[in-house]
């Protein structure tokens, strides 16, 4: 089998993992600290790393899975000097800022380790490939294996993939949840331990030093929204993990226990979620902000901010010449940017609303939610009015069908008796400016 | 400060002429300051000579132009100075005419002028600058490299003059490589060889032919590219958004997407 032909097959099978960032290096000259897209594809998602699997070849039997082991496929994988010679070649063309390697499950999760471990020595030592790699931890894999594998890496994940331990046992036989988490725990002390050590190892001493990430798959089983940023908020809180990636479920393998292959992929539910998981990294919201056990399902219309804003209404108006900023943070139409433009800004006199548009705050949207020299919201603001200011047009762009995906909505218009958007729109709007 | 109000006001119109160097406008400023006049415009020697008013071509000397940038790091701030080395390098029209009526301010308002990031002004000049950074940033990542000859040459189109931002990244990541990055734009390269780099002026390059294992390299590359994205995922917008389509004529993968 020619090269060529090996990274169509390894590409096609890493593809569903949604990590792509090379963010958190510290690697300067050879990684951008801040992460780097090279390309775009066609999905429009960002193209950072060769991401490719060392071996298609899997014993695990994961029903969702494209490697899993009872289908039929043509497998490959690639010798250590293949992967090392396309990584080189790819890296000092400036293709690709470094490599997430990943593999099917080889015989056993300590001989797959073993396998990407010298894969990996030989294109950082024999090599000297400086850039970044990311590589999965194989669950159930060694202790020191995992320990190893971190010292040649920038960032290590291991993907939990079904957000409930339930899941997890019915589609996937050959994993268990604490061989999961075991591996997370550990990179969790590792560094740890590092961070509080009192003498830091050079470069090539440092354990994962960009951190860790997991992934969820979305769809494939029946968890509500509450129950995964729950999910995500304890592992970020308890596993330091510096991200949790969505994956969208989309059907690769026929089974009674999966959605039909006809399902299509629920890919406005995992944009909100990636705006709920924003919220609590990035504006200090926590999961129980967003949604609760009574409203378990993330609103399809409004981001999760402006959900929150409409339903906290005695929160508002927020005055820009004085408020601190974790509250202007809180204003629909002001992100992290804005805030801290604002900030910097007020201190040299009285901000308007003419500054406030030419710091690139969304007036359109922040109007409602302010006060600033010389403006107050009027008196009489109609709650639909500013409801229909917070509407989402993504919407419009993700389709109708997309609606069908979310369950518990409540009031709102959803499920699957949705027929035109327009309708639902206008329903919405009326809906939520009757719970203000 | 006299004569240093809106730009226009008075009755010189006059019009600067200048070398294009930032040091050729820092010696602009100078001479506004000290002459107690503004320019109608302010023009590099590449540009079309305006016709407005008298012409005036001011001189470039190393002295005063340190002296313009010093009196910039130490009365107004330093970051003011990077925020014009910054602006300098954008495709702001008029940036110097703008730069001007920044720095006269500056002198009277002190460093908290680059704070006032809601100012008609500021503002314009901070967009400016983040059009640059913006565009460097993405360059460090869309900028593709072709070995010919035992040179690595890549070829960008940039509307900011984005050499000098994105050189000491790739000097640091290709260090014990040669290298060139030709700016067709701007008709600038960067040359890195032997661990040194300098920027030359270049009139016209073409690229040079494309050997059979580079053509191989890139067919790779297109491979696992057109791999890696998910079907039943397109979306052809959102790729558009991150990746403009006028970046696309310089990255192989994209090619027969044009």
């Amino acid at each position: 089998m020619d090269l060529m032909e090996k990274l169509s097959i390894l590409a096609d099978g890493a593809k569903y993992d949604a990590a792509c960032t090379s963010s958190g290096a510290d690697r300067p000259g050879f990684a951008l600290p801040m992460g780097c897209c090279h390309s775009f594809s066609a999905d429009g998602r960002c193209i950072s790393l060769l991401k490719v699997l060392l071996s298609n070849e899997c014993v695990f039997d994961c029903k969702y899975c494209v490697n899993r082991s009872s289908l039929e496929k043509p497998r490959a994988a690639f010798t250590p000097e293949e992967l090392a010679g396309l990584t080189m070649g790819f890296y000092r063309r400036n293709y690709i800022e470094g490599l997430f390697l990943s593999s099917g499950v080889v015989k056993s999760p300590d001989h797959t380790m073993e396998l990407m471990i010298g894969a990996l020595r030989l294109l950082r030592q024999g090599h000297g490939f400086r850039g970044y790699i990311h590589a999965k931890a194989i669950p159930g894999a060694s202790p020191q294996l995992v320990r190893e594998l971190g010292l040649l890496a920038d960032r290590l994940s291991v993907n939990i993939e079904l957000p409930s331990e339930e899941s997890l046992r019915r589609l996937c036989p050959n994993k268990r949840r604490e061989a999961i988490l075991l591996p997370m725990g550990q990179i969790a002390r590792e560094r740890e331990e590092e961070s509080l050590a009192l003498c830091r190892p050079g470069e090539a001493g440092r354990f994962a030093p960009a951190g860790q990430s997991t992934q969820l798959i979305i769809g494939a089983s029946p968890e509500s929204d509450y129950q995964i940023i729950r999910l995500s908020a304890a592992m970020y809180r308890k596993y330091g993990l510096k991200r949790v990636f969505y994956s969208a479920y989309i059907p690769a393998v026929a089974d009674s226990l999966l959605p039909s292959l006809d399902t299509k992929p629920p890919l406005l539910r995992e944009h909100r979620l990636y705006q709920a998981d924003f919220l609590m990294r990035q504006y200090g919201f926590e999961a129980e902000e967003i949604l609760s056990p009574a409203l378990p399902s993330l609103n399809p219309y409004l981001d999760p901010k402006s959900n929150w804003a409409v339903n906290h209404m005695e929160r508002f108006p927020v005055d820009v010449n004085r408020a601190p900023q974790d509250l202007l943070l809180r204003v629909p139409g002001i992100g992290p940017l804005g805030a801290r433009r604002i900030v910097a800004a007020r201190r040299q006199g009285k901000v308007d609303l003419e500054q406030l548009r030419r710091m690139g705050i969304v007036l359109r949207r922040a109007r409602h939610f302010i006060t600033a020299a010389g403006y107050r919201p009027p008196l009489l603001q109609s709650r639909e009015s500013t409801v229909r200011a917070l509407m989402d047009p993504a919407v419009d762009r993700f389709g109708v069908e997309q609606l069908s995906m979310f369950h518990d909505l409540g009031l709102l218009p959803g499920g699957g008796d949705v027929r035109s958007l327009t309708e639902a729109v206008e329903e919405s709007v009326k809906c939520l400016a009757a719970a203000m | 400060m006299p004569g240093g109000g809106d730009v226009g006001g008075g009755a010189q119109a006059v019009c600067y002429r200048y070398d294009g160097s930032f040091e050729g406008f820092l010696c602009c400023v100078y001479d506004s300051v000290y002459r107690r006049e503004t320019p109608l415009c302010i023009t590099a020697e590449s540009d079309v000579p305006a016709l407005l008013g008298a012409e005036r071509c001011v001189g470039t000397d190393g002295e005063r132009a340190a002296r313009v940038r010093d009196s910039i790091a130490r009365r107004i701030s330093p970051r003011a100075l990077e925020l014009c080395r910054n602006v300098f390098c954008s495709c702001l029209s008029q940036k110097e005419l703008h730069l001007l009526r920044f720095l006269l301010r500056g002198y009277r308002e002190g460093g908290g002028i680059c704070q006032k990031n809601g100012d008609e002004l500021v503002s314009r000049l901070l967009s400016a600058e983040r059009h640059l950074l913006g565009e460097a940033h993405l360059l460090k990542g869309f900028t593709r490299f072709a070995r010919a000859e035992g040179l690595l040459v890549a070829f960008i189109t940039p509307k900011n003059y984005v050499l000098p931002c994105i050189a000491e990244h790739f000097c640091l990541r290709l260090a014990q490589e040669r290298f060139a990055i030709v700016d067709r734009t701007h008709g600038a390269a960067l040359l890195h060889e032997e661990g040194r780099a300098r920027v030359l002026r270049v009139e016209s390059l073409r690229a040079p032919e494309l050997s059979a294992e580079e053509a191989g390299w890139q067919a790779l590359w297109k491979r696992f590219y057109d791999t890696v994205a998910i079907e039943g995922r397109e979306n052809p917008r959102c790729r558009m958004s991150h990746m403009p389509r006028r970046y696309w004529e310089n990255m192989p993968e994209m090619a027969d997407l044009l």
